[in-house]
């Protein structure tokens, strides 16, 4: 059984917490994952611009759903990093808009029109992890700006524009050329 | 297989979570026709999750974390939630979790259902069925329409969308298209905005489905 890691980084040491919290309900594992995420995910919250003491409380009922949901994290499926990240930002729309949406990029359903991929066929999302870090490597300074606040921090265009002093349609272009560039070096991705 | 697939930026604002709910149902839909763009969705939460390791924490209150571990029940260990079923089907009332109203008649050919979706506040959501041949009266947008083909197909000047592909227009996207024969096409669409029927047939209809 995976032991606890102090102070874990890599995205394995990460997957085996969130693993021995679904197999064994192994809160040690469940304090460790807290100390590494819940304060990046109250940074990501307050990025976001969610008062500090609410973001305070959706980190805790992030880790809380992270300890309630362990058992479906696949790590053939998802980083641990990603994982948790989808967590937080399902809960950044329910707050925001109080609605369903979240459930939405929660959703597993069955393909109706496509085989599914043979298992050889499936790149493992260890793999996916460092394309992306590749891809992003590729971005410029530029595009990473606008990816981070509009992608990661979901701030509205004309907030960005103000924020980075830039006209709204720059802002625009540049968030379009980045994640077409994104498409161009992961679009292979499946 | 697909082969019309959303705007990038459609799919980030999607996994961003900043897409409206009406739009956010469309592409949920395409996602389970659409392996390539799952995979970029997957994709773009990596670019979250790597966002997220990298950002500057920001400390919790001294004894957040025992008062979370406090918190913690145990867990029966439930299986995986179990997969849905096909997404739509003809014969359902509803889609992904959403209800269906019933079908109503527009115009010779087509029908119209509409999907509820309570925050869809700027955006109506309906689903379209046409019959084979039929020509859809020429249109344009003041707004975005964000379409996801379930059955049959339709061609129109972007080329042809078959089931599971999806047209992502923009407002200055003029429109005017035509049903495959053949076989019923049954469309999922969220709009912003208005539509605007160039022909007297689009006119007629418009007061009707309070396009």
């Amino acid at each position: 059984m995976p032991t606890v890691v102090k102070g874990a980084k890599s995205s394995a040491d990460l997957a085996a917490l969130i693993e021995a919290v679904a197999a064994d309900q192994d809160r040690a594992a469940f304090a460790a994952l807290f100390d590494y995420f819940a304060p990046r995910i109250k940074g990501f919250l307050i990025r976001g611009n969610t008062p500090p003491a609410a973001a305070e409380e959706l980190a805790q009922e992030a880790m809380l759903t992270v300890w309630r949901k362990a058992a479906q994290f696949d790590r053939n499926r998802a980083g641990a990093s990603a994982w948790i990240f989808t967590i937080a930002r399902n809960l950044r729309i329910d707050v925001a808009r109080r609605d369903q949406r979240a459930r939405l990029l929660d959703l597993e359903v069955e393909d109706d029109l496509e085989q599914p991929a043979p298992p050889d066929a499936l790149l493992l999302a260890v793999e996916r992890e460092s394309r992306v870090q590749a891809a992003l490597q590729a971005l410029s300074d530029d595009q990473m700006r606008v990816v981070r606040l509009s992608f990661f921090e979901g701030k509205p265009h004309a907030d960005i524009a103000n924020e980075l002093e830039l006209p709204l349609g720059t802002v625009k272009s540049r968030i379009r050329l980045a994640m077409n560039r994104m498409r161009e070096l992961l679009g292979d991705l499946t | 297989m697909s082969r019309h697939h959303p705007k990038d930026t459609t799919l980030a604002d999607f996994a961003a979570g900043t897409l409206d709910e009406g739009r956010s149902l469309v592409i949920a839909t395409h996602l389970a026709l659409c392996g390539q763009c799952r995979g970029f969705v997957a994709a773009l939460e990596d670019v979250g999750g790597a966002m997220l390791e990298q950002i500057a924490p920001v400390a919790l209150s001294d004894g957040a974390s025992a008062r979370v571990l406090d918190r913690l029940a145990p867990r029966s260990l439930a299986p995986k939630a179990p997969t849905a079923p096909k997404i739509w089907a003809a014969d359902r009332d509803e889609l992904l979790g959403y209800r269906l109203g019933p079908w109503r008649w527009v115009s010779p050919g087509l029908h119209y259902r509409a999907v509820d979706v309570p925050a869809a506040k700027d955006s109506r959501v309906f689903m379209l069925k046409a019959a084979p041949g039929l020509k859809l009266p020429s249109h344009l947008h003041t707004g975005t329409e964000l379409t996801c083909v379930l059955a049959g197909a339709f061609i129109h000047e972007g080329g042809r969308y078959g089931a599971g592909d999806c047209d992502d227009a923009d407002h200055d996207d003029a429109h005017s298209p035509v049903i495959d024969a053949g076989e019923e096409c049954v469309c999922l669409v969220a709009m912003q905005g208005q539509i605007k029927f160039t022909s007297i047939l689009g006119r007629m209809i418009q007061p009707f489905i309070r396009l």
